[in-house]
């Protein structure tokens, strides 16, 4: 695959931390990947298998060992952290209006995005709070509005909501799908949860423990948009029990050899 | 309320302290003001040298204000300079310590020398004294910005000065208060130590000054009021600061949210 019908591509990507006599640590094995444009995409894998390394790979921050990163230029990139990874000293709209404002965008220009993005996502009247007045929660949506500020193309999430209870992951799950259907960008999520994966995703990458390889790539047939009520459905149990089990077999092989 | 609760137990150890100080003055140093003056005597030396302490803390304040001044500037200056490469760090920061470490008394002669019987001297003591503090601190601070947070701002191109003022500098905020509180009392003490040797290029001089000439005459009701004189002022000097830091993080900070 080239070109246009590659939001980004992967290609014999792998990363060694460290270096020298030791020969450091293989944190990620080879890895080829393509992403179709406005695909949403989850990586899961077990603790240490590389996936969150992976999606630094795609987001520039770390550059890998060996392989390339290839990415269609003219892209915004916006990167999602577990934390919410917010500046405590500025209010919800200045948070909001943080990236653009460093990738030198005009004050009146992002002002009006921030408070669409903050709008999106169900901030609206809070715009003068502070990080530390909102639960965990809201603390991930303006994390996320953040991010949809820039419009990006490609948006990464780092595990956004493995530090969230389990009735808000809930609610955000589905408010992230549907604002994925709304901006349209690609996307990327790094999960270890196997339900988040499969309700969110057209494809989920399933990787081996360290040094992680693509195991195999799961297609997830839904329509979206997706109700709630799919997670209670047979055909969702089926799909996330044969993603539990490529994962479970690896690690049986890796046990008992 | 919150003065109140905050307040009352406060003033009660201090009526605690001044009666104890009243007792021992009255019993076992009976006839001895010369070693313990009563708590009356002291006011009356306060009341009987009023323009005198003024004056003198006026003076101190001074000179403690410059150096802690200059300690502020420099010190944050240093260590943004330091906080650019561990190899800076590596080269700089032992000289920091070391002007710490070193003992202000027997550089004094030193810096006489070279300053000459005056003002400037006692500046340059206190602000010795307090430089420590401020670079060590606002280190740790500038260095303890979140690894996700500096990952995100490189994400987007900030440039080193950008991240900087938005994202080090004010997450090191509270740490370089912390240094600040410290470095507020540090900064009298030492302009009173720089008073103590140097003595002042003019004829009144600081509260140091004052407390060898009231030593000098025994006259140690003067003395007394001149220690408390010295004391409060680093302590208000304190809660200035301590004031102004709680006013700047009010909004994001544990350190200054509560009560």
């Amino acid at each position: 695959m080239s070109g246009q019908g590659v939001a980004i591509g992967l290609e014999g990507v792998s990363k060694r931390f460290g270096a020298g006599r030791d020969e450091g640590l293989q944190a990620l094995g080879t890895v080829d990947l393509a992403l179709r444009p406005g695909e949403f995409v989850s990586i899961v894998g077990p603790s240490g298998c590389g996936k969150s390394t992976l999606l630094r790979i795609m987001a520039g921050l770390v550059a890998p060992s060996t392989g390339r990163c290839t990415r269609p230029d003219g892209i915004a990139t916006a990167f999602v952290f577990q934390e919410a990874a917010l500046l405590p000293w500025r209010t919800v709209e200045r948070n909001a209006q943080l990236l653009m404002e460093l990738e030198g965008h005009a004050p009146a220009d992002y002002r009006a995005r921030a408070a669409e993005a903050l709008a999106l996502v169900g901030l609206a009247g809070f715009e003068k709070s502070y990080p530390h007045q909102l639960s965990g929660g809201m603390r991930m949506r303006l994390s996320l509005a953040r991010a949809l500020a820039l419009r990006p193309g490609l948006l990464l999430l780092d595990e956004p909501l493995a530090a969230v209870d389990e009735l808000t992951r809930d609610v955000l799950q589905e408010e992230l799908s549907s604002l994925w259907r709304q901006a349209g960008f690609t996307g990327v999520l790094v999960t270890h949860n196997v339900h988040e994966a499969v309700y969110l995703s057209n494809r989920v990458v399933v990787m081996s423990p360290r040094p992680g390889r693509v195991l195999d790539v799961i297609e997830v047939p839904f329509e979206f948009p997706r109700q709630p009520e799919l997670r209670a459905s047979a055909g969702f149990a089926a799909l996330t029990g044969q993603v539990t089990a490529v994962l479970r077999g690896q690690h049986r092989a890796e046990a008992s050899a | 309320m919150a003065f109140a609760r905050n307040a009352v137990p406060v003033l009660v150890v201090a009526l605690l302290a001044i009666g104890f100080w009243w007792l021992l003055s009255a019993t076992v140093y009976q006839g001895k003001g010369y070693l313990l003056p009563s708590p009356q005597d002291v006011a009356a030396a306060t009341a009987e040298n009023a323009a005198v302490l003024v004056g003198a803390t006026l003076s101190t304040l001074k000179e403690a204000l410059l150096g802690y001044a200059l300690a502020i500037v420099l010190g944050i200056v240093g260590a943004a300079v330091m906080a650019q490469s561990r190899l800076l760090e590596r080269s700089l920061y032992p000289y920091a310590v070391l002007l710490q470490t070193v003992p202000v008394v027997a550089i004094a002669p030193l810096i006489v020398l070279w300053f000459g019987y005056n003002e400037l001297s006692v500046v340059i003591v206190s602000f010795i004294m307090s430089l420590f503090p401020i670079i060590n601190n606002t280190m740790l601070g500038l260095r303890s910005t979140s690894r996700n947070l500096a990952e995100l701002f490189a994400l987007h191109r900030a440039s080193g000065l950008v991240s900087f003022w938005k994202l080090r500098l004010p997450g090191a905020l509270p740490h370089i208060f912390a240094g600040l509180r410290i470095s507020a009392g540090l900064s009298v003490i030492g302009a009173i130590v720089g008073e103590f040797i140097i003595g002042s290029g003019n004829a009144e001089g600081g509260l140091g000054v004052q407390i060898v000439f009231a030593q000098g005459r025994m006259y140690t009701a003067l003395l007394f009021a001149e220690v408390i004189a010295a004391t409060l002022l680093g302590f208000v000097f304190f809660l200035v600061v301590s004031a102004i830091g709680r006013l700047l993080l009010r909004h994001w900070h544990e350190s200054a949210q509560g009560d």
